[in-house]
C-alpha cells in the first residue's frame, strides 16, 4: 500500500516537473498573445533556432557556457528586431489573421537559417545536470525524480517572477499591459506600439532559449523541438492564452495528467496515450471554459 | 483668412477615404484658436470622429487617409506622423467610447498617459496629484480596476489619462456619450477647468448639441462630410435651424439639414 501511494507520488511530481518544461514554452506563447492577440506559430522554430545557435556557439567555436548563453539571447534579440522591422511594422494596420499567417512563415524562415547556419545532425546539449534522479531525493523520500526536471521547475519558478516584476513595476511593462488590454487606446495616449512589439518579441525569444536548453538537454537539439512547442497549445487552451501564470499552471496539470493518466489508464487503450490525452483535456475546456483557468474574461459591467 | 498664429488647429478643405474607395469626408474646413474650446457638432456617422483622427493621425489605423487638403497644428504640417509622435508634439485624442484599460487599475491608467514623458517617480506622483485636483471622484476609486468602473468614471479616466501627456490641445470624442445629465454636466465643468486653469485648447466632436455649445466658443456643424454652417456658440444656440434640427425646439418632424436648405431655396424661388 504505501509502496503503491510512493509510486503514485513519483508519477505525479515526475508529471508536474515534466510539465514546467511545458510551461516554459508556453510562457513564450503567452508574451506575444499578450501583445499582438496572434498565436504565434514561429515560437517552436524560435525553440529550435535559439538552442541550436547556443550549441553551435559552443561546439563549432568553443566559447564558454556563459559567454555562448548571452551571445544566443542577444542574437534572440536581434530576431526579435528584425521581426518587429520586417514582419509586424509592415502588418501594423493587418489583421490579426494576416498576422498569424506571417509567423507561420517566419517559423519556416527560422527553421532553414538555422539549419543553413549549424547544419542538420542532432546536437548534444550537455548543461551539466544529468536526467537521472537525484540520489538524495530517492534516498531520503524514496522517490525517483530527475535532476533536469527540478532545475526545470526552478528555472520555470525564476523567470515567472521574473516576468511579473517587469509586468508589475516597470514603465514598459505597463506600457505592455495598456498595449495588451488596447493597443488603439494606448498608441492616442503616445505608447509606441513598436518598442512594445520589439521587446515583446525579444523576451519571447529568450524565453524560447531557455525552454530550449531544458528540451535540448533532455531530447537532443533536434529538429522535432519545433514539433514539441505545439505541446503548449493545450496548456494553453487550459491555462488561457493571456495569462502567464495560466501558463506555468496549465503546464503543470498537463505534465501531471497525461503522466498519470499513462501509468494508471493507458494499459487499458494499448499504452502511449500520453501524446493524446492533452488534447482531450483541452477539447473539454474548450467546450466548458474557453477563456481557461487564467485567461482574461471579458469584463462587463453591469 | 485669419492669422495662422492665433490658431493651433487649422483644417483645410480636407477628403478622406477609407479603404481608397469610401469617401468619409468630402470637405471639413476648421480652425481652433489657441485657448478655445470648439465644438464639432453632427448625427452619427456625419464625420466628426473621421474629422478628429484625421488630425490625431490615428486614421491611419483603420485604413484611412486624408487624400486631399491639409491640416496644420501648432505650426507642424500634419502628414505622415504617427500618433504618437502627435502626442509628443502636444496633441491628444480621447478616442470615442473611453477605451480604458480595463484590467489596469484607475491610477495605473492615468499613470499611462504619462508613457511619452520622461518623468521620475517623484514627477509622476507630483503630476497625479494635480490630476486629482480636477478628477476629484477617481482619487477616491484609484486601486480599482477600471472596467469595474461607471461610464462616467471611466470618461474620467479617459481625460485625465489625457492630461497626463500634458497636452497642448485635447480632441475629446463624445465625451458624454450614453451618460446621465449631471454626469454630462460634470464632465464638461471639468472640460471647462481644463481648459481655463491648464490652457488647453479643446476640439470637441459631440452629438449632445445643447450642452456642447453651451461649453463651447465656436462651433461647426457637419453633415455627410461637409461642414453645413458653423459660427460662435452663441449664435448657433439662437439660429432657427439649428434649433428645429439639433435642439428638437420644433413643432415639425425630423429633419435633415439638407431639407431644410432645399425648402429655404424653394420658398426663396416663390417668393
Amino acid at each position: 500500500m504505501v509502496d503503491e501511494l510512493l509510486f503514485f507520488m513519483e508519477v505525479l511530481v515526475g508529471g508536474l516537473l515534466a510539465g514546467t518544461m511545458y510551461s516554459l514554452v508556453a510562457l513564450g506563447f503567452v508574451l506575444i498573445f499578450k501583445a499582438s492577440a496572434t498565436f504565434n506559430f514561429s515560437q517552436g522554430a524560435m525553440v529550435f533556432f535559439s538552442v541550436l545557435a547556443f550549441c553551435g556557439f559552443m561546439q563549432d567555436f568553443n566559447i564558454p557556457f556563459v559567454l555562448a548563453f548571452i551571445l544566443a539571447a542577444l542574437l534572440m534579440v536581434v530576431v526579435g528586431l528584425c521581426t518587429e522591422r520586417l514582419v509586424l511594422r509592415p502588418l501594423m494596420n493587418a489583421s490579426e489573421d494576416t498576422v498569424l499567417m506571417a509567423t507561420i512563415g517566419l517559423g519556416y524562415v527560422l527553421e532553414g537559417l538555422a539549419q543553413a547556419a549549424w547544419g542538420v545532425e542532432v546536437r548534444r546539449l550537455d548543461l551539466g545536470i544529468g536526467d537521472f534522479p537525484v540520489p538524495w531525493i530517492a534516498d531520503n523520500l524514496k522517490l525517483f525524480i530527475s535532476a533536469l526536471d527540478i532545475t526545470a521547475g526552478l528555472v520555470a519558478a525564476l523567470m515567472i517572477i521574473g516576468l511579473f516584476l517587469l509586468f508589475k513595476y516597470t514603465k514598459i511593462g505597463l506600457g505592455l499591459r495598456a498595449v495588451a488590454d488596447d493597443a488603439g487606446a494606448a498608441s492616442s495616449i503616445g505608447i509606441p506600439l513598436k518598442h512594445i512589439m520589439l521587446l515583446v518579441w525579444s523576451a519571447a525569444g529568450v524565453v524560447a532559449l531557455v525552454a530550449g536548453c531544458m528540451w535540448g538537454a533532455r531530447a537532443g537539439v533536434q529538429f522535432a523541438l519545433v514539433d514539441l512547442a505545439l505541446k503548449a497549445l493545450p496548456v494553453l487552451i487550459i491555462g488561457g492564452f493571456s495569462s502567464i501564470p495560466g501558463a506555468i499552471i496549465g503546464g503543470l496539470i498537463i505534465g501531471a495528467v497525461e503522466k498519470v493518466l499513462e501509468v494508471y489508464i493507458g494499459p487499458f487503450f494499448g499504452g502511449a496515450i500520453e501524446g493524446w490525452a492533452p488534447y482531450v483535456l483541452a477539447i473539454f475546456f474548450l467546450l466548458y471554459r474557453p477563456e481557461g483557468l487564467f485567461g482574461e474574461k471579458i469584463i462587463r459591467r453591469v | 483668412m485669419s492669422n495662422s498664429s492665433a490658431n493651433i488647429l487649422d483644417i483645410k478643405n480636407i477628403e478622406v477615404r477609407y479603404d481608397d474607395v469610401i469617401l468619409a469626408l468630402h470637405d471639413v474646413s476648421l480652425i481652433v484658436p489657441k485657448g478655445k474650446v470648439v465644438a464639432l457638432l453632427g448625427a452619427n456617422g456625419a464625420g466628426k470622429s473621421t474629422t478628429l483622427k484625421a488630425v490625431s493621425t490615428m486614421l491611419a489605423s483603420e485604413r484611412g487617409k486624408v487624400t486631399n487638403g491639409s491640416i496644420e497644428y501648432d505650426g507642424n504640417t500634419i502628414n505622415k506622423q504617427t500618433p504618437s509622435q502627435m502626442v509628443g508634439l502636444g496633441m491628444v485624442q480621447v478616442l470615442e467610447g473611453r477605451r480604458c484599460f480595463g484590467h489596469l487599475t484607475v491610477e495605473e491608467n492615468i499613470i499611462s498617459g504619462a508613457y511619452s514623458r520622461k518623468l521620475s517617480k517623484g514627477d509622476i506622483n507630483q503630476e497625479l496629484d494635480k490630476i486629482y485636483t480636477y478628477f476629484i471622484r477617481l482619487k477616491e476609486r484609484r486601486k480599482s480596476q477600471a472596467a469595474f468602473t461607471s461610464g462616467g468614471e471611466q470618461q474620467m479616466i479617459a481625460v485625465a489619462r489625457a492630461m497626463m501627456a500634458k497636452p497642448k490641445m485635447l480632441l475629446l470624442d463624445e465625451p458624454t456619450m450614453g451618460l446621465a445629465p449631471q454626469l454630462v454636466a460634470e464632465i464638461f465643468n471639468i472640460v471647462k477647468e481644463l481648459n481655463t486653469k491648464e490652457g488647453v485648447s479643446i476640439l470637441l466632436a459631440e452629438q449632445n448639441t445643447n450642452v456642447a455649445l453651451k461649453n463651447s466658443d465656436y462651433g461647426y456643424i457637419i453633415e455627410t462630410g461637409r461642414v453645413m454652417l458653423d459660427g460662435t456658440a452663441q449664435s448657433l444656440l439662437n439660429d432657427d435651424k439649428v434649433k428645429e434640427l439639433y435642439l428638437g425646439i420644433s413643432k415639425k418632424g425630423r429633419k435633415n439639414f439638407r431639407d431644410v436648405l432645399k425648402e429655404e431655396s424653394l420658398t426663396k424661388r416663390s417668393n
